[in-house]
């Protein structure tokens, strides 16, 4: 095993890490703002993908106008989710909230076959298959992109959290009740961090898309997205970062070990085996809140 | 003192019902008045049903799933019974939680920044910032550690000084001394002296200290089993009997062998 291969295996696995960062930002912002694993954020992401190839290849707007176009209208169907479905259960425990978010996400899925059906489409960004050498490492152009979108959205969203609305979505998620008592409106805070993780479903979505296409597939990246997320910490942005880099760099150089052992698959083994892991042994993740017990 | 108390109560509270669920009557025709600019304390055992009339007043009673059966709340003259409770704050009401409650991941600064009024400027903020943590000097010491390892004391000091970022015309307190050193209680209910006097805001306290309560409100209502059952000056429930009895511990002299405790039940709970 050379070096030159080990560190294009761990860097290619760190920009696919990325992009599993990308969608478990859009986790850790619903986590933030309601305590809540959005289990339906899988389901999101392929109707991003969806809306985005309805506006450019069905409508036949560029894709530089359908893409904000698109999110402006994920952006709207956040909103929605919360009115409709959500705010009914505010304050109802925790695990009512998951089996809704499980219901939605059936519900997604079940609306993109029905209306676009089950085979796979693909977005074409315009970013070149052409290999890019660094020295004499070979690294893919579009997970490049990719992971630069998913850098970029954690600085804004680092610096969101620190502004006034985003120090609010912080205190719902710390407890509705008091919330509620200094005037914050809790059902507006939940539906704008629904709102803002559809946005980034749609990022999530285009990109996804590009490398494997958009069909149902895409909403089984809720399962490598929640790994990152939980070993991050679910509600720290820098902990979804940081995971997706490990999980990435974990999952690619593994495999390579592993894959001949086994005869292929151990991808999948090495990220359940890091979730499961996780939860025994660092619940609260890397970056996670702990939960406060003052005696 | 007369004269305040004649002026047109801030808060007019009318034989107010709260249902639970639609079927557990927690407070049963509860009627009291805040005059303006005064401070006033709910008294009252466990479970009596104080809690639950500041919920009622804060509008909190809907994310419990109460809700007023009947009877009617005004505030400043408007009837607020149907308002819903984010929008109570705007109007003036701030209600401190029982339990204190801070935003436990939070700083302090950051606390106090999540209860800002929607528009209200930076600058605005920052200036009630600093009056807050002239208040409580203790808050500005450690306004960027993490509130949820912040002292008990220091967390309830947080939870008023959030409340008043609000802006409130009317501040209700869920039993700020719980848990508490007495010195402690006796700071921050100096505080709430302060800030009543210097600004003018009227204070509805909720408490189960009768003895700490009743050294700063000027009148005192007593809830027992959902109803009010007595209601007078602090001098006056001072003074009274049952009042030393059951809540301030002990009348003066009562010799414990010629008490005939049968007699002495709170006959007021019919």
């Amino acid at each position: 095993m050379d070096w030159v291969f080990l560190s294009e295996l761990a860097i290619n696995g760190a920009l696919t890490g990325l992009l599993y960062s990308l969608f478990a930002i859009g986790l850790v912002l619903i986590y933030k703002a309601s305590s809540v694993p959005n289990l339906a954020q899988g389901g999101l992401t392929m109707v991003g993908a969806y809306v985005v190839l309805a506006l450019s290849h069905d409508a036949g707007l560029p894709l530089w106008l359908a893409i904000p176009l698109a999110a402006v209208i994920m952006f709207g169907l956040g909103f929605g989710i919360e009115r409709v479905a959500l705010r009914r259960l505010a304050g109802r425990p925790v695990i009512m909230i998951l089996m809704l978010t499980l219901g939605l996400d059936i519900f997604l899925r079940g609306t993109t076959l029905a209306i676009w059906g089950g085979t796979s489409r693909s977005i074409e960004l315009g970013v070149s298959y052409e290999p890019l050498f660094l020295g004499d490492l070979f690294i893919s152009r579009i997970h490049l992109v990719g992971a630069g979108v998913a850098v970029a959205l954690f600085v804004a969203f680092m610096l969101f959290f620190r502004t006034r609305t985003g120090i609010k979505l912080r205190a719902i998620a710390d407890d509705y009740m008091a919330s509620w008592s200094v005037g914050i409106s809790v059902e507006h805070g939940v539906g704008l961090s629904w709102a803002l993780a559809s946005v980034v479903a749609v990022a999530t979505g285009v990109i996804w898309g590009e490398i494997q296409g958009v069909d149902q597939a895409l909403s089984l990246l809720l399962l490598k997205g929640l790994t990152v997320a939980v070993l991050g910490g679910l509600d720290s942005i820098l902990g979804a970062i940081v995971a997706g880099i490990i999980l990435g760099v974990i999952e690619n150089v593994g495999a390579e070990f592993l894959d001949p052992l086994v005869g292929g698959g151990s991808r999948e083994l090495i990220v359940a085996a890091v979730l499961i892991l996780t939860v025994m042994i660092r619940p609260h993740g890397l970056f996670g809140r702990h939960d406060i017990e003052r005696v | 003192m007369q004269e305040k108390a004649e002026a047109a109560p801030i808060l007019s509270m009318n034989s107010v019902e709260v249902l639970y669920d639609n079927i557990m009557l927690a407070i049963k025709g509860v009627s009291i008045q805040v005059p303006t600019g005064e401070m006033i304390a709910l008294l009252g055992s466990n479970g009596a049903g104080k809690s639950t009339t500041l919920k009622a007043i804060s509008g909190l009673l809907k994310a419990e799933r109460g809700r007023i059966s009947r009877g009617e709340i005004a505030f400043q003259g408007t009837d607020i019974t149907e308002v819903l409770a984010q929008n109570r704050v705007g109007m003036g009401i701030c209600h401190v939680i029982e339990g204190r409650r801070v935003f436990e991941h939070l700083t302090p600064d950051e606390n106090l920044t999540a209860a800002a009024p929607r528009g209200m400027s930076r600058s605005a903020l920052n200036a009630e910032k600093e009056k807050i943590y002239n208040y409580f000097p203790r808050l500005a010491e450690r306004r960027n550690s993490q509130a949820g390892y912040l002292s008990g004391g220091e967390q309830q000091m947080l939870a008023i000084g959030r409340a008043l970022v609000t802006q409130p015309s009317l501040l209700m307190l869920d039993e700020p001394s719980l848990g508490l050193a007495p010195f402690l209680v006796e700071e921050i209910f100096g505080i709430l002296q302060k800030i009543n006097r210097e600004e003018g805001m009227s204070v509805l306290l909720v408490e189960q200290n009768a003895l700490a309560a009743l050294e700063i409100v000027s009148q005192g209502y007593l809830i027992e089993n959902g109803r009010v059952v007595m209601h007078g000056t602090a001098e006056a429930l001072k003074s009274n009997s049952d009042i030393q009895e059951f809540y301030l511990g002990g009348g003066e002299g009562t010799n414990f062998h010629n008490v005939k405790h049968y007699s002495r039940r709170k006959r007021w709970l019919s």
